[in-house]
């Protein structure tokens, strides 16, 4: 049994690879969900909708690859996985929110959707396809800025802050063979600098979601309750699928408040690994 | 050099802001939340100068497509066709709004008016020949995503 296996069995989780229908979340600034739906099964895509968001749908077969497709190209849609569309739904910007590792647009044009955006990274291959990705979707509300979002400093009422880290297994093929616990620790340190950063941004009553597509406590709920122990913070509540943040984990007792957080385990969603958690500066 | 574009196809004047190379379009309402670092991005990109000429982005041709009538509107082989870097003929087209004088440059449309690209009248619409000459497409979009 892999050390991995042994540790996500202790999570109450598993690890099964498994086949994931590609998802795209529709661009409402462009074309309804309807429109879109019924463009593409014209052309013989079919389509299904995912129960857990309010613009994505399973591709479930089409005869040709959709990104050379005209509605791609237009920008109607973005492919992005579907529990990669939690965050910006969760949360909810009005006005103008932070994306901080904006790059390479999903979560960014996204949030354009609902808010005017401050699209910040700090690579600048990364930053290219941002660029291509917000031309594309036609955005127009959003500036963006080739640098290390800890140099922002200005405060803002919504934060996304998805975080760099060590992926997870249905990410990135031999995911379990190259990874090893070091490797996660080290990203952990630099996702607590990170998170608290962002939350020196974050006006009092402000909001920060943060986000990884990490499997792993060290980088999802530790960095949580690093973030509880150390500012002035609460976790919030929020509907979405997914199971329950861990409240006890590797020995170690979590706030029970974690249980607000989701981790979305590939197996019992149908979708990438992922943990989102909704935090509110006091 | 935006301006001299512009007004090949309307007569709509267009206020913009550039950011080294590139032109945005400009927005006041955007304009108040930026950081006090230079951006590289502002909003709807209108195009860049690259080696002295003006190369439009695609947030200009949609900008265009809703004050100009300089518009082809493309079947659904002539938008494919289109978007694989094509020249067209005459029976893709599925009607033309404006001038069709040789040398003047088309807004590209598919049947829902969105903006596929621009292309410049190079034959007769009446005839079954050679109509507009590629100029530039949406593809370009996707080599650039796969060349990152």
């Amino acid at each position: 049994m892999s050390p991995w296996q042994k540790r996500y069995e202790e999570m109450g989780g598993d690890i099964q690879m498994i086949k994931l229908d590609k998802c795209i979340r529709v661009n409402t600034k462009k074309i309804s969900a309807e429109k879109l739906k019924k463009r593409l099964e014209a052309k013989n895509v079919e389509l299904e909708r995912v129960p857990f968001v309010k613009n994505g749908f399973y591709v479930k077969s089409s005869r040709f690859n959709l990104v050379s497709s005209p509605e791609y190209l237009s920008g109607l849609f973005y492919i992005q996985a579907a529990s990669a569309q939690v965050p910006v739904e969760v949360l909810k910007p009005e006005g103008l929110a932070l994306d901080a590792f904006a790059a390479p647009g999903g979560k960014t044009t996204q949030l354009a959707e609902y808010c005017d955006v401050i699209a910040v990274d700090s690579k600048r291959e990364r930053f290219e396809a941002l660029q291509n990705n917000l031309e594309r979707l036609g955005v127009a509300n959003c500036i963006a800025y080739l640098m290390d979002f800890r140099a922002v400093n200005k405060t803002f009422k919504y934060i996304l802050l998805d975080a760099p880290c060590s992926g997870n297994y249905m990410l990135e093929k031999h995911w379990i063979r190259r990874n090893t616990l070091k490797r996660v620790n080290e990203r952990a340190e630099k996702q607590k600098a990170y998170i608290a950063h962002a939350i020196s941004l974050l006006e009092k009553d402000g909001v920060l979601v943060y986000s990884t597509c990490s499997l792993e406590p060290e980088e999802d709920e530790f960095v949580i309750q690093y973030a509880l122990d150390n500012f002035d913070v609460k976790l919030e509540k929020f509907e979405s699928f997914g199971e329950p943040g861990l409240t006890k984990v590797f020995g170690k007792d979590l706030d029970p408040s974690m249980k607000f957080c989701r981790r979305f385990w590939p197996h019992k969603t149908n979708t990438i690994g992922f943990f989102v958690a909704r935090l509110r500066k006091c | 050099m935006l301006e001299d574009f512009v007004a090949k196809f309307t007569e709509e004047k267009i206020k913009f802001v550039k950011i080294g190379s590139k032109f945005f379009l400009e927005n006041e309402d955007l304009d108040k939340h930026r950081l006090d670092v230079k951006a590289k991005w502002f909003g709807l990109f209108l195009g860049e100068e690259v080696d002295g000429k003006f190369v439009p982005g695609f947030g200009l041709l949609d900008w265009l497509s809703k004050y100009s009538n300089e518009k082809v509107f493309v079947k659904d082989i002539g938008e494919m066709d289109f978007l694989y870097g094509k020249n067209l003929r005459a029976r893709h087209v599925e009607r033309v709004e404006g001038s069709t004088k040789i040398g003047f440059l088309k807004l590209v449309q598919n049947e829902h008016d969105e903006n596929l690209g621009y292309a410049k009248v190079c034959g007769d619409f009446n005839q079954r020949n050679q109509v507009l000459k590629h100029r530039m497409d949406r593809g370009i979009l996707l080599k650039r995503e796969k060349s990152l």
